[in-house]
Protein backbone atom coordinates (compact mmCIF):
# COMPACT_ATOMS: atom_id res chain seq x y z
CA UNK A 1 0.00 0.00 0.00
CA UNK A 2 1.26 3.47 -0.75
CA UNK A 3 -0.30 6.52 0.82
CA UNK A 4 -0.48 9.58 -1.41
CA UNK A 5 1.79 12.50 -0.47
CA UNK A 6 0.01 14.24 2.41
CA UNK A 7 -0.07 17.65 0.78
CA UNK A 8 -1.83 16.24 -2.28
CA UNK A 9 -4.76 15.56 0.04
CA UNK A 10 -4.51 18.97 1.66
CA UNK A 11 -4.52 20.71 -1.72
CA UNK A 12 -7.42 18.59 -2.95
CA UNK A 13 -9.65 18.86 0.13
CA UNK A 14 -8.38 21.82 2.18
CA UNK A 15 -11.08 24.22 1.01
CA UNK A 16 -13.96 21.93 1.88
CA UNK A 17 -12.31 20.99 5.18
CA UNK A 18 -12.28 24.66 6.11
CA UNK A 19 -15.99 24.83 5.31
CA UNK A 20 -16.50 21.75 7.48
CA UNK A 21 -14.43 23.29 10.29
CA UNK A 22 -16.63 26.42 10.13
CA UNK A 23 -19.74 24.28 10.38
CA UNK A 24 -18.57 22.27 13.37
CA UNK A 25 -16.50 24.89 15.19
CA UNK A 26 -17.93 28.21 14.04
CA UNK A 27 -16.18 30.90 12.00
CA UNK A 28 -14.19 32.23 14.93
CA UNK A 29 -12.40 28.96 15.69
CA UNK A 30 -12.44 27.27 12.28
CA UNK A 31 -8.90 28.10 11.17
CA UNK A 32 -7.29 27.09 14.48
CA UNK A 33 -9.28 23.89 14.48
CA UNK A 34 -8.30 23.05 10.92
CA UNK A 35 -4.64 23.80 11.59
CA UNK A 36 -4.71 21.51 14.61
CA UNK A 37 -6.58 18.86 12.62
CA UNK A 38 -4.06 18.87 9.77
CA UNK A 39 -1.16 18.44 12.19
CA UNK A 40 -2.95 15.61 13.98
CA UNK A 41 -3.65 13.99 10.65
CA UNK A 42 -0.01 14.35 9.60
CA UNK A 43 1.12 12.78 12.87
CA UNK A 44 -1.19 9.82 12.42
CA UNK A 45 -0.74 9.51 8.65
CA UNK A 46 2.09 6.95 8.44
CA UNK A 47 0.21 4.68 10.82
CA UNK A 48 -2.90 4.42 8.63
CA UNK A 49 -3.40 0.86 7.59
CA UNK A 50 -5.06 1.57 4.27
CA UNK A 51 -5.35 4.40 1.78
CA UNK A 52 -9.15 4.27 1.39
CA UNK A 53 -11.57 7.01 2.37
CA UNK A 54 -8.82 9.50 3.14
CA UNK A 55 -11.15 12.42 2.58
CA UNK A 56 -13.69 11.03 5.05
CA UNK A 57 -10.85 10.40 7.48
CA UNK A 58 -9.76 14.05 7.24
CA UNK A 59 -13.34 15.12 7.93
CA UNK A 60 -13.37 12.93 11.04
CA UNK A 61 -10.03 14.25 12.27
CA UNK A 62 -11.35 17.81 11.80
CA UNK A 63 -14.54 16.99 13.69
CA UNK A 64 -12.51 15.48 16.53
CA UNK A 65 -10.23 18.52 16.66
CA UNK A 66 -13.32 20.73 16.89
CA UNK A 67 -14.71 18.68 19.78
CA UNK A 68 -11.41 18.79 21.64
CA UNK A 69 -11.01 22.52 21.07
CA UNK A 70 -14.50 23.06 22.38
CA UNK A 71 -13.79 20.97 25.49
CA UNK A 72 -10.51 22.78 26.07
CA UNK A 73 -12.29 26.14 25.90
CA UNK A 74 -14.91 24.93 28.36
CA UNK A 75 -12.22 23.78 30.76
CA UNK A 76 -10.77 27.26 30.72
CA UNK A 77 -14.04 28.69 32.02
CA UNK A 78 -14.32 28.96 35.79
CA UNK A 79 -16.77 26.23 36.64
CA UNK A 80 -17.11 23.59 39.27
CA UNK A 81 -18.44 21.15 36.75
CA UNK A 82 -16.17 18.13 36.38
CA UNK A 83 -14.69 18.33 32.86
CA UNK A 84 -16.31 15.92 30.49
CA UNK A 85 -14.06 12.93 29.85
CA UNK A 86 -11.30 14.29 27.65
CA UNK A 87 -10.41 10.88 26.37
CA UNK A 88 -11.78 11.25 22.89
CA UNK A 89 -8.52 12.22 21.31
CA UNK A 90 -8.44 9.15 19.14
CA UNK A 91 -9.21 9.52 15.46
CA UNK A 92 -11.55 6.57 15.39
CA UNK A 93 -15.26 6.66 14.91
CA UNK A 94 -15.88 6.54 18.66
CA UNK A 95 -15.51 10.29 18.99
CA UNK A 96 -17.79 10.88 16.06
CA UNK A 97 -20.38 8.45 17.41
CA UNK A 98 -20.33 10.04 20.84
CA UNK A 99 -20.70 13.46 19.27
CA UNK A 100 -23.78 12.47 17.29
CA UNK A 101 -25.24 10.15 19.96
CA UNK A 102 -27.84 12.66 21.22
CA UNK A 103 -29.36 13.16 17.76
CA UNK A 104 -32.38 11.27 16.45
CA UNK A 105 -31.77 8.17 14.31
CA UNK A 106 -32.53 9.83 11.00
CA UNK A 107 -30.08 12.66 11.65
CA UNK A 108 -27.35 10.26 12.76
CA UNK A 109 -27.79 8.13 9.64
CA UNK A 110 -27.51 11.20 7.44
CA UNK A 111 -24.34 12.38 9.20
CA UNK A 112 -22.70 8.97 8.99
CA UNK A 113 -23.45 8.73 5.29
CA UNK A 114 -22.06 12.21 4.77
CA UNK A 115 -18.95 12.16 6.92
CA UNK A 116 -18.03 8.50 7.44
CA UNK A 117 -19.13 7.02 4.12
CA UNK A 118 -18.23 10.24 2.38
CA UNK A 119 -21.29 10.28 0.11
CA UNK A 120 -22.54 13.35 -1.70
CA UNK A 121 -26.16 14.44 -1.28
CA UNK A 122 -27.37 12.36 -4.22
CA UNK A 123 -25.69 9.33 -2.70
CA UNK A 124 -27.26 10.01 0.68
CA UNK A 125 -30.64 10.54 -0.99
CA UNK A 126 -30.35 7.16 -2.69
CA UNK A 127 -29.48 5.36 0.49
CA UNK A 128 -32.24 6.99 2.53
CA UNK A 129 -34.86 6.95 -0.20
CA UNK A 130 -35.40 10.69 -0.03
CA UNK A 131 -34.70 13.57 -2.43
CA UNK A 132 -31.26 15.18 -2.68
CA UNK A 133 -32.73 18.44 -1.39
CA UNK A 134 -34.15 16.64 1.62
CA UNK A 135 -30.82 14.89 2.19
CA UNK A 136 -28.96 18.18 2.18
CA UNK A 137 -31.52 19.63 4.56
CA UNK A 138 -31.28 16.69 6.90
CA UNK A 139 -27.47 16.93 7.05
CA UNK A 140 -27.46 20.68 7.55
CA UNK A 141 -30.15 20.57 10.25
CA UNK A 142 -28.21 17.85 12.07
CA UNK A 143 -24.97 19.81 11.84
CA UNK A 144 -26.71 22.95 13.10
CA UNK A 145 -28.21 21.06 16.02
CA UNK A 146 -24.78 19.71 16.92
CA UNK A 147 -23.25 23.12 16.73
CA UNK A 148 -25.90 24.60 18.98
CA UNK A 149 -25.28 21.81 21.46
CA UNK A 150 -21.55 22.40 21.37
CA UNK A 151 -22.03 26.12 21.83
CA UNK A 152 -24.46 25.61 24.72
CA UNK B 1 -16.19 28.17 -1.33
CA UNK B 2 -13.61 30.31 0.42
CA UNK B 3 -10.18 28.99 -0.43
CA UNK B 4 -7.84 27.98 2.34
CA UNK B 5 -5.71 30.97 3.41
CA UNK B 6 -2.06 30.41 2.35
CA UNK B 7 -0.94 31.61 5.79
CA UNK B 8 -2.79 28.70 7.40
CA UNK B 9 -1.00 26.21 5.16
CA UNK B 10 2.35 27.86 5.86
CA UNK B 11 1.82 27.56 9.62
CA UNK B 12 0.85 23.92 9.32
CA UNK B 13 3.95 23.23 7.22
CA UNK B 14 6.25 25.16 9.57
CA UNK B 15 4.88 23.37 12.62
CA UNK B 16 5.29 20.06 10.82
CA UNK B 17 8.93 20.78 10.01
CA UNK B 18 9.62 22.06 13.52
CA UNK B 19 8.10 18.96 15.12
CA UNK B 20 10.00 16.63 12.79
CA UNK B 21 6.78 15.43 11.15
CA UNK B 22 7.73 16.15 7.54
CA UNK B 23 9.47 13.52 5.42
CA UNK B 24 10.00 16.16 2.72
CA UNK B 25 9.02 19.74 1.88
CA UNK B 26 8.25 21.08 -1.56
CA UNK B 27 7.92 24.47 -3.20
CA UNK B 28 6.91 25.71 -6.65
CA UNK B 29 9.18 28.23 -8.27
CA UNK B 30 8.70 30.36 -11.40
CA UNK B 31 11.81 30.50 -13.56
CA UNK B 32 12.75 31.54 -17.11
CA UNK B 33 12.56 27.86 -18.11
CA UNK B 34 9.09 27.41 -16.67
CA UNK B 35 7.70 26.46 -13.32
CA UNK B 36 9.82 24.07 -11.25
CA UNK B 37 8.68 21.80 -8.45
CA UNK B 38 11.52 21.47 -5.92
CA UNK B 39 11.31 18.75 -3.27
CA UNK B 40 13.73 18.65 -0.37
CA UNK B 41 14.27 16.05 2.36
CA UNK B 42 16.43 16.11 5.48
CA UNK B 43 19.62 15.56 3.52
CA UNK B 44 19.01 17.94 0.64
CA UNK B 45 17.07 18.46 -2.57
CA UNK B 46 15.85 15.08 -3.72
CA UNK B 47 13.81 15.93 -6.82
CA UNK B 48 13.29 18.80 -9.24
CA UNK B 49 10.33 18.49 -11.61
CA UNK B 50 9.72 20.46 -14.78
CA UNK B 51 6.25 21.84 -15.33
CA UNK B 52 5.22 19.08 -17.77
CA UNK B 53 5.59 16.51 -15.03
CA UNK B 54 2.41 16.28 -12.96
CA UNK B 55 3.09 17.41 -9.39
CA UNK B 56 1.23 14.48 -7.89
CA UNK B 57 3.44 12.01 -9.74
CA UNK B 58 6.66 13.76 -8.74
CA UNK B 59 5.58 13.97 -5.10
CA UNK B 60 4.47 10.32 -5.16
CA UNK B 61 7.95 9.29 -6.37
CA UNK B 62 9.47 11.07 -3.41
CA UNK B 63 6.84 9.69 -1.02
CA UNK B 64 7.69 6.14 -2.11
CA UNK B 65 11.29 6.70 -1.07
CA UNK B 66 11.26 9.19 1.82
CA UNK B 67 7.76 8.67 3.23
CA UNK B 68 4.28 10.11 2.64
CA UNK B 69 4.46 13.04 5.07
CA UNK B 70 5.20 15.61 2.39
CA UNK B 71 4.22 19.23 3.00
CA UNK B 72 4.33 22.32 0.82
CA UNK B 73 6.01 25.50 2.03
CA UNK B 74 7.71 28.42 0.32
CA UNK B 75 8.90 29.75 3.66
CA UNK B 76 10.63 26.57 4.82
CA UNK B 77 12.55 26.42 1.54
CA UNK B 78 13.51 30.10 1.41
CA UNK B 79 17.24 29.33 1.18
CA UNK B 80 16.74 26.92 -1.71
CA UNK B 81 14.42 29.33 -3.51
CA UNK B 82 16.86 32.22 -3.09
CA UNK B 83 19.78 30.15 -4.43
CA UNK B 84 17.77 29.12 -7.49
CA UNK B 85 16.47 32.65 -8.07
CA UNK B 86 20.05 33.95 -7.92
CA UNK B 87 21.18 31.27 -10.36
CA UNK B 88 18.49 32.21 -12.88
CA UNK B 89 19.39 35.87 -12.40
CA UNK B 90 22.88 34.96 -13.61
CA UNK B 91 24.66 34.80 -10.26
CA UNK B 92 26.27 31.85 -8.58
CA UNK B 93 25.91 28.15 -8.98
CA UNK B 94 23.19 26.43 -6.98
CA UNK B 95 25.36 23.36 -6.60
CA UNK B 96 26.30 24.58 -3.12
CA UNK B 97 22.81 23.37 -2.24
CA UNK B 98 22.99 19.87 -0.77
CA UNK B 99 21.41 17.18 -2.92
CA UNK B 100 20.16 13.75 -2.00
CA UNK B 101 20.45 11.17 -4.77
CA UNK B 102 18.48 8.49 -3.00
CA UNK B 103 15.96 8.32 -5.87
CA UNK B 104 18.75 6.93 -8.03
CA UNK B 105 18.77 3.19 -7.43
CA UNK B 106 21.62 2.06 -9.70
CA UNK B 107 25.01 2.53 -7.95
CA UNK B 108 27.02 3.52 -11.03
CA UNK B 109 24.42 6.08 -12.08
CA UNK B 110 24.57 7.53 -8.62
CA UNK B 111 28.37 7.84 -8.86
CA UNK B 112 28.00 9.52 -12.27
CA UNK B 113 25.54 12.09 -10.92
CA UNK B 114 27.58 12.64 -7.77
CA UNK B 115 30.69 13.27 -9.84
CA UNK B 116 28.82 15.63 -12.12
CA UNK B 117 27.40 17.52 -9.16
CA UNK B 118 30.77 17.84 -7.41
CA UNK B 119 33.08 18.47 -10.36
CA UNK B 120 31.37 20.23 -13.24
CA UNK B 121 30.66 23.82 -12.31
CA UNK B 122 28.84 26.70 -13.91
CA UNK B 123 30.11 27.58 -17.39
CA UNK B 124 31.88 24.24 -17.86
CA UNK B 125 30.80 21.39 -20.12
CA UNK B 126 31.88 17.77 -20.30
CA UNK B 127 31.25 14.91 -22.75
CA UNK B 128 29.39 11.76 -21.75
CA UNK B 129 32.64 9.80 -22.23
CA UNK B 130 34.70 12.15 -20.07
CA UNK B 131 32.03 12.05 -17.39
CA UNK B 132 32.03 8.24 -17.43
CA UNK B 133 35.80 8.30 -17.09
CA UNK B 134 35.70 10.67 -14.16
CA UNK B 135 33.13 8.40 -12.56
CA UNK B 136 35.60 5.54 -12.85
CA UNK B 137 34.65 3.68 -16.03
CA UNK B 138 35.66 5.32 -19.29
CA UNK B 139 33.77 2.79 -21.42
CA UNK B 140 30.46 3.36 -19.63
CA UNK B 141 29.45 6.46 -21.58
CA UNK B 142 26.07 4.91 -22.36
CA UNK B 143 25.42 4.36 -18.68
CA UNK B 144 26.49 7.96 -18.10
CA UNK B 145 23.95 9.06 -20.71
CA UNK B 146 21.24 6.98 -19.04
CA UNK B 147 22.13 8.45 -15.66
CA UNK B 148 21.63 11.92 -17.12
CA UNK B 149 18.42 11.02 -18.93
CA UNK B 150 16.94 9.84 -15.63
CA UNK B 151 18.48 12.49 -13.41
CA UNK B 152 15.94 13.20 -10.66
CA UNK B 153 17.51 16.57 -9.79
CA UNK B 154 18.04 18.48 -13.04
CA UNK B 155 19.71 21.91 -12.83
CA UNK B 156 21.25 21.18 -9.39
CA UNK B 157 22.88 18.05 -10.76
CA UNK B 158 23.89 19.75 -14.00
CA UNK B 159 23.13 17.24 -16.75
CA UNK B 160 22.62 20.18 -19.08
CA UNK B 161 26.44 20.52 -18.99
CA UNK B 162 26.97 17.09 -20.51
CA UNK B 163 27.30 17.08 -24.30
CA UNK B 164 27.86 14.40 -26.94
CA UNK B 165 31.48 14.08 -28.15
CA UNK B 166 30.28 14.20 -31.77
CA UNK B 167 29.02 17.77 -31.44
CA UNK B 168 25.61 19.31 -30.94
CA UNK B 169 23.43 19.63 -27.87
CA UNK B 170 22.38 16.05 -27.41
CA UNK B 171 19.37 14.97 -25.45
CA UNK B 172 17.96 16.46 -22.27
CA UNK B 173 15.25 15.25 -19.92
CA UNK B 174 13.64 18.67 -19.92
CA UNK B 175 13.91 19.02 -23.71
CA UNK B 176 16.76 20.47 -25.82
CA UNK B 177 15.39 24.02 -25.62
CA UNK B 178 15.85 24.07 -21.87
CA UNK B 179 19.35 22.65 -22.20
CA UNK B 180 20.24 25.41 -24.65
CA UNK B 181 18.69 28.06 -22.41
CA UNK B 182 20.58 26.87 -19.32
CA UNK B 183 23.92 26.75 -21.15
CA UNK B 184 23.28 30.21 -22.61
CA UNK B 185 22.44 31.51 -19.14
CA UNK B 186 25.79 30.16 -17.92
CA UNK B 187 27.70 31.52 -20.88
CA UNK B 188 28.81 27.99 -21.72
CA UNK B 189 29.37 26.47 -25.19
CA UNK B 190 26.42 24.57 -26.63
CA UNK B 191 28.53 21.99 -28.41
CA UNK B 192 31.60 19.94 -27.45
CA UNK B 193 33.27 20.55 -30.85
Amino acid sequence: MQLPPFWTLVEAHGDELLVHARRVAGDQHAEDVLQDALLRALRAYPRLRHADHLRAWLYRVTTTAAIDAHRARRRELPTDEVPAAATHDRYDEGAFESLIAPLPDGARDALRLRFIDDLDYEGIADRLGISAVAARQRVSTAVRTLRERLAA
Amino acid sequence: MTPLPPALLESVASAAVRDGLADAVFTRLSTPIGRLLVVQGDRGVVRVGFEEEPDDGVLAEVAARLGPRIVGSDRELTGTRDALDAYFAGEGDPHELPVDLSLVAAPFRRVVLDTLHDEVGRGQVVTYGALAQRAGNARAYRAAATACARNPIPILVPCHRVLPAGGGLGAYGGGPERKRALLALEGAPTSAR
